[in-house]
């Protein structure tokens, strides 16, 4: 029998989930259950709700180390059964499909009509597209094509209370109404619960290929400057400096540069040639080009992100400029050179994004240290938020480390799409 | 004098503030076709100044009305309920150029094309471009998330926008970003027309020109075909960075204004652009080319230098007011469908237009759906100014029925603010209310916009309970 006093749940189409696999932060819930549609996620929400319960929802949970742990948490709510593909009209470029379908399922169901939306998504067999949504996840492609808020163009979302609420629609340009869908994305979940997602979709890239070089600190200087002024852009380019399953091809205790270029056949080749002759005159002797499942190639460097090396790490993320990216970089290595560990970073060139993933020797590494090194950290990078690392590695660290400018009005959001705090409850910036 | 009026003369002075009625009426209109007379107008010269004026404002309980350029078409910056307008006509500089990280922080009355003529010695451009951009401003644009031919592949207004500063209704200045942490405030306020707070000034996102572009005109038979043809690029994986239509009608008008080489004898002629990598050029235009020759193109033609081009742009985006050659009036509608809907939204503005005796002129952002049919009447007949107000409506039905919507870049302002719940049921706006219970729980930030009547009060937007 589905029941936990006071919630009863036996009468709505659900699945009852063992609890042991949704533990957060060291706490697990008293419940867990998969709605098998809407109107089930709706009235599990609006009776925890009722009765004062903390509800956390859970896509594949690869981005679930984002946030704090909940200061309650009383049901999980897995979206593992709402996966469907809602509509989608290959002509329209657009599509709609539940939040608790896969990234590898979505890109799989374009590829086939020739599109994709590039969401970027590390882990994307597991991560859910809700999921990447709530953690407002920017990948490494963002500054080419947008990140996830710049591709959803319709929401709907269940609130605290049951309410079904939707924004935005199937178009491509819509001024119709608050654009509410925003505030979903990046949210953790502490809003609402985004069930149906429509984004517009982009013609697949007939060609993709990567090339990795790795630079030296000497010459590191003139092959950016070099790279910045290619007439062709790339659609993402990255410094890797560790993270040795990324670019399993290319070994280097230097940095990797690693470049993808998309476009028709003519326009790649002729990137390829510009890259390899600025590589060259700045002194950069040998290019890897991938031309072999790039996809692959892509994707090992998306899960690099927040890979935790069996719970040996702690990886944070710092935005910002990107002139100011380099500089952010040496800031940290600082950090790391005072804690006597290794620091893997990704130096996202075009974004600014910078990745610092803190490895130690041994797993409980950071028990001692963990709070210590994030407020050295924080005292000379603001915003650095946790990305990925075990509960045990990084207990004592508040996830976020700072506040933004408008955070009274964050709270003010907060308290009036979710009154009682029943979603997600303290995991979110500033306590919310 | 009013009170309102006083204390922003005490407090601002003269130069900044207008309070005679011969002054105000400059202030009591945009581009839609009603009024409403402020009680007074402030044009500060920066964000202290703004703050200052809500805050009188706020105090005597009057409303706040932003006006960039007044080229909404859609009451948005009308002063329905009088108060106080703040015109940012003297907000209009560039504060800050980042070239290097490809970003500018610009003050909310900056003209957009402003922006765009300032920065392109650098090789860089600001992508939004409304028809309107020779006179509307950044500030405008971001209210009501504007669009433009070049949204087909660069995304509209809210994809361009890094930050905004804002007064709220507190008359604090406030500030959000894309690289804080928390909300995404900044994406709530775009497309707010103005409901949220008061922008002060706008982080632009720039890109870089293209190496290479390339506009190209065909000629069809009629609207449907062109449609059907928009459609099948699109549907073949082609986005080109504009696709726009133009029918017979607005064509004859532009011409006769512009000579700038359109084809007139045809039912409808459609404008492409390509810009990118100059190798992918001839392909591309190829390509498309052949798509259009299938659906039916009775010519194919690509301008042959810069000024050619230019000027099919500067026609294009004139067209509107090139109608003002054939017709006393018009009313222009917005309104976005599936693109793959065109050709059948189209045939059925054809059966609206024949039964409400209203023809209609159509000139429209096609490769996004997006719609412009341009309703042509006399406002001096009654009898026509209905049948517009009903053809208008009939129009947004239709488009609503095929799975669009009633705007796709002009916004809902104080025209359509009724016809949002065709689109939205009472939840979704009560969620929406909650969002402006955030920011303006008073509803004196541009009130009787955007939401119809009774939406935003009553049970649907109690403020919360002390928790």
């Amino acid at each position: 029998m589905i029941e936990t006093a006071p919630l009863r749940f036996d009468d709505l189409a659900l699945d009852l989930q063992r609890v042991d696999e949704f533990g957060l932060g060291g706490r697990t819930p008293t419940l867990a259950v998969a709605p098998h549609d809407t109107a089930a996620l709706a009235a599990v929400q609006r009776r925890a709700n009722d009765a004062g319960f903390g509800v956390v929802v859970f896509g594949g949970a690869t981005m679930q180390a984002l946030g704090n742990a909940p200061t309650r948490y009383d049901v999980a709510i897995s979206l593992a059964r709402l996966t469907r593909v809602l509509a989608y009209e290959p002509r329209d470029l657009t599509i709609a499909v539940e939040a608790g379908m896969s990234v590898a399922t979505l890109s799989a169901t374009l590829a086939q009509a020739g599109q994709f939306v590039p969401l970027d998504a590390p882990r994307a067999a597991t991560a859910t597209v809700g999921g990447t949504l709530a953690a407002g996840w920017r990948g490494p492609r963002r500054t080419t094509y947008g990140s996830s808020r710049d591709l959803v163009i319709g929401t709907e979302a269940i609130l605290a209370d049951g309410t079904h609420a939707h924004a935005g629609g199937m178009v491509v340009k819509n001024v119709t109404g608050y654009d509410v869908g925003k505030l979903y994305i990046g949210s953790l979940g502490t809003l609402g619960t985004l069930v149906r997602v429509n984004f517009k979709c982009l013609p697949l890239p007939p060609v993709r290929r990567i090339a990795i070089a790795p630079l030296s600190d000497e010459n590191r200087e003139r092959a950016l400057a070099h790279l910045a002024a290619l007439a062709i852009e790339p659609t993402c380019a990255l410094l890797v400096r560790g993270f040795d399953a990324a670019t399993p091809d290319v070994k280097s205790d230097d940095p990797r540069l690693f470049v993808l270029f998309e476009g028709s056949d003519a326009v790649v080749e002729r990137a390829t040639r510009d890259l390899r002759s600025a590589l060259g005159a700045a002194g950069i002797p040998s290019t890897t080009i991938v031309d072999r499942n790039p996809e692959h190639a892509f994707a090992r460097v998306l899960d690099a992100y927040i890979d935790t090396l069996g719970g040996r790490s702690i990886t944070f993320r710092s935005t910002g400029l990107p002139s100011t990216v380099l500089d952010r970089c040496a800031l940290a290595d600082e950090v790391a050179r005072d804690f006597v560990l290794r620091l893997d970073t990704i130096v996202d060139l075009r974004s600014g994004d910078l990745t610092l993933r803190f490895v130690a020797p041994k797993k409980n590494a950071f028990v001692q240290i963990a709070a210590t090194l994030a407020g050295d950290l924080r005292e000379r990078l603001v915003p650095c938020t946790i990305l990925a690392g075990d509960a045990a590695a990084r207990s004592g660290i508040d996830a976020w480390g700072s506040q933004p400018p408008a955070m009274a009005a964050m709270r003010s959001l907060k308290s009036r799409f979710d009154e009682r705090a029943t979603l997600a409850p303290g995991r979110f910036v500033g306590g919310i | 004098m009013p009170e309102l009026a006083a204390r922003l003369l005490s407090a601002l002075g003269p130069e900044a503030v207008r309070s005679a009625p011969e002054d105000l009426a400059a202030y009591a209109y945009d581009a839609y076709s009603e009024d409403g007379l402020p009680s007074a107008a402030v044009i500060p010269r920066d964000a202290r100044e703004v703050a200052i004026a809500v805050r009188i404002a706020r105090e005597c309980g009057e409303p706040v009305v932003p006006r960039g350029a007044g080229t909404g078409l859609c009451g948005g910056a009308i002063p329905v309920r009088g108060g106080l307008v703040i015109s940012f006509a003297r907000m209009n500089r560039i504060l800050e150029l980042d070239v290097r990280n490809r970003r500018a922080r610009v003050q909310p009355g900056l003209i957009n094309l402003d922006l765009s003529r300032a920065i392109a010695r650098h090789g860089i451009f600001y992508a939004p471009d409304p028809s309107s951009q020779k006179i509307s401003t950044i500030g405008g644009n971001v209210g009501t998330n504007a669009g433009g031919p070049h949204c087909l592949s660069y995304g509209t207004t809210t994809n361009h926008v890094l930050a905004i500063e804002y007064v709220d209704d507190d008359g604090e200045v406030r500030s959000t970003s894309l690289d804080d942490i928390g909300y995404d405030l900044t994406g709530a306020l775009v497309g707010s027309e103005g409901t949220l707070g008061v922008i002060t000034a706008v982080d632009v996102r720039l890109m870089r020109l293209p190496e290479a572009v390339r506009v190209c005109v065909a000629a069809f038979p009629d609207v449907e075909s062109a449609s059907e043809a928009v459609s099948a690029i699109i549907g073949a994986g082609i986005v080109p960075t504009a696709l726009e239509i133009m029918d017979k009608l607005i064509v004859s008008a532009v011409e006769a204004h512009y000579h700038a080489g359109y084809p007139t004898e045809s039912g409808a002629v459609l404008l492409v652009e390509v810009a990118g990598a100059s190798d992918d050029m001839d392909a591309s235009e190829s390509a498309i080319a052949q798509i259009a020759r299938a659906h039916g193109a009775l010519s194919w033609r690509a301008a042959r230098d810069a000024a050619e081009r230019d000027a099919l742009w500067a026609s294009r985006k004139g067209a509107a007011g090139a109608m003002g050659r054939i017709a006393p009036n018009y009313y222009i509608q917005d309104a976005c469908v599936p693109r793959t809907k065109l050709p059948q939204v189209m045939n059925a503005i054809d059966a609206i237009s024949a039964e409400y005796h209203i023809p209609v002129g159509n000139v429209f952002h096609a490769g996004d759906g997006n719609l412009h049919p341009l309703l042509i009447f006399d406002r001096r007949d009654a009898r026509q100014v209905a049948a517009v107000v009903e053809a208008g409506t009939a129009i947004l039905k239709t488009c609503v029925a095929m799975g669009g919507t009633i705007s796709g870049e002009h916004g809902i302002g104080y025209e359509k603010r009724e016809t949002l719940s065709m689109v939205f049921s009472t939840d979704d706006l009560a969620t929406m209310g909650r969002v402006r219970d955030v920011f303006d729980p008073a509803r004196l930030f541009n009130p009787d916009k955007i939401f119809p009547t009774g939406a935003m009060c009553g049970e649907v937007a109690q403020p919360p309970s002390a928790a």
